[in-house]
């Protein structure tokens, strides 16, 4: 038996995945034209699956900018900043992260993967203790893992739940951190911040809040979950991605916390990593600015989600339970939704499967991000396309047969429970777009 | 076996059922992950189902060194008793 042996029963299912037709693991793309659309085997198909919540990856004055810092700056900074030292342009994105949050202090990381890794596992040590949302991202999950604090999960959405679970270590010395999402990335649901704040302060916690998703998507100024909340004062950290509105790669944490700065010389997945290229941290501060310059494309988003999700709720799909740009349509079979998956990339529409294990109740999600950049054009031809092949798959009823909209209070009820705990589509508004 | 013991198990099998949603019969030397067919994501669902119902708390590196059920029963009985 080889190294290789342990993965025998993962590579099966690979294979049986495969020998259905779909491969949703290596999607080539020939050539990306826009933020929304890709030639996948010689054929336009637009994008409903790349996180570009603010259609920034074509920014003219990002691109520009982004190819002069490799003129001036060259295209990597060959190591990490504490052995290589650190370029202006760290200190200025880090600067401009901070004022936008409104936080004493920044630290970027290579990427948002990283920055989870990196401040979950060095704030936290063995006397100390983590609370996890059951659902929370492999990141997350990964920094538990690096760290050496004992780690709590809690359900989902749960602050109830949460406050038991601290009850329960009540007695025990250390501190504790508390690490919820602003937008979780499968369903699209968002984390019932308030109350969460509530169970911090109840038990003395410390609060993190994971904006990737929520970042220059929700809030009036972008700043995300805690910012539409109100309670960014209670949050002690947030952490980010630049991979998703700000359209380049990387990932960063800010806090206002008096003693932040010493992580940097802690923190070992900050410490042993080559530092971003300056064309990286050039675009992002760019993309930043236009975060910051263009509301608009947050109204625009919204509106963009508004459409798509009513639309395909309208049709008859389970959808996840709130409306955000992250839409999943809810298919019990997973080999209904790779079918349907694969289906859909044949007809030049692109998104993401998500299947089991990575999704809650073993049931499968076709998910969809929403972009600032798609039209209402784009919109309709999704929604037109699911609703035909989701008839023709039988998961729709068919087209004479439908029943006037909206939906029945049964179904939204189905909806939920499917989702589990969460509030039923709040923010879904009435009808069809 | 004690009778304690006993009872633990069909407490531990009860819970059990909840998560997998199907009948379980428990026998102390069965390996969790392979005997049971938990993937890693049922074994966390299946110890915050414990920690509930036992009112106890079962960290998740706690669970990591549980290999067979007779473990997972000496971590329950050992957190119940410096509860």
């Amino acid at each position: 038996m080889s190294i290789f042996g342990k993965f025998a029963a993962l590579g099966a299912r690979y294979d049986r995945l495969k020998q259905s037709g779909a491969d949703p693991f290596s999607v080539r793309f020939d050539d990306i034209l826009s933020s929304v659309e890709g030639v996948v085997r010689g054929k336009k198909t637009l994008l409903f699956g790349t996180n570009n919540y603010l259609g920034l990856t074509f920014d003219q004055v990002a691109m520009e900018q982004s190819a002069d810092a490799i003129r001036h700056h060259g295209t990597g900074t060959t190591g990490s900043r504490i052995a290589n030292g650190s370029y202006k342009v760290h200190a200025e994105l880090e600067r401009e992260l901070a004022d936008f949050y409104r936080r004493k202090h920044c630290m970027v990381f290579s990427t948002g993967y990283q920055a989870n890794l990196g401040m979950i596992s060095t704030l936290v040590g063995k006397d100390d203790h983590l609370f996890l949302d059951a659902d929370s991202h492999a990141s997350i999950y990964d920094g538990s893992r690096l760290g050496h604090a004992p780690v709590v999960r809690f359900r989902h959405n749960n602050p109830d739940d949460l406050a038991k679970r601290l009850r329960r270590l009540a007695d025990q010395p250390g501190d504790r951190l508390i690490v919820v999402e602003g937008i979780y990335s499968m369903l699209g649901d968002t984390a019932p911040l308030k109350e969460f704040v509530d169970v911090k302060r109840e038990y003395g916690a410390y609060l993190m809040v994971d904006e990737a998703h929520s970042m220059g998507v929700l809030g009036r100024d972008g700043r995300g979950l805690a910012e539409r909340e109100g309670v960014e004062d209670d949050v002690d950290f947030v952490v980010g991605t630049f991979s998703k509105s700000l359209a380049s790669v990387g990932g960063f944490c800010v806090s206002s916390l008096e003693g932040f700065e010493i992580l940097r010389l802690a923190s070992r997945p900050y410490m042993f990593t080559a530092s971003l290229p300056p064309s990286i941290m050039s675009s992002t501060i760019s993309a930043l600015k236009t975060l910051r310059r263009e509301p608009e494309r947050r109204t625009k988003l919204a509106a963009n989600s508004r459409r798509f999700y009513n639309g395909l709720r309208a049709a008859g799909f389970d959808v996840g339970p709130e409306c955000t740009p992250i839409v999943a349509v809810i298919i019990d079979n997973p080999d209904v939704a790779v079918a349907f998956w694969k289906r859909l990339l044949d007809e030049g529409m692109y998104l993401n499967l998500a299947l089991p294990p990575a999704t809650p109740n073993s049931s499968a999600f076709l998910r969809s991000s929403v972009s600032a950049a798609h039209s209402d054009e784009h919109i309709d031809f999704a929604i037109n396309l699911m609703t035909r092949i989701g008839r023709e798959f039988g998961l729709l009823p068919a087209e004479t047969n439908v029943r006037p909209f909206p939906v029945s209070a049964e179904r939204l009820g189905a909806t939920a429970a499917t989702a589990r705990v969460l509030p039923t589509a709040v923010g879904a508004g009435a009808g069809m777009a | 076996m004690s009778e304690e013991k006993n009872e633990l198990l069909a407490e531990i099998s009860e819970v059990l059922e909840t998560v997998v949603n199907r009948r379980v019969e428990l026998r102390t030397d069965m390996n969790i992950v392979n005997d049971l067919g938990l993937d890693s994501i049922a074994v966390m669902n299946f110890c915050m189902a414990l920690e509930d119902k036992f009112d106890i708390s079962i960290p998740l590196h706690d669970m990591a060194s549980v290999v067979t059920v007779d473990d997972l029963a000496k971590t329950i009985q050992a957190l119940r008793s410096n509860a």
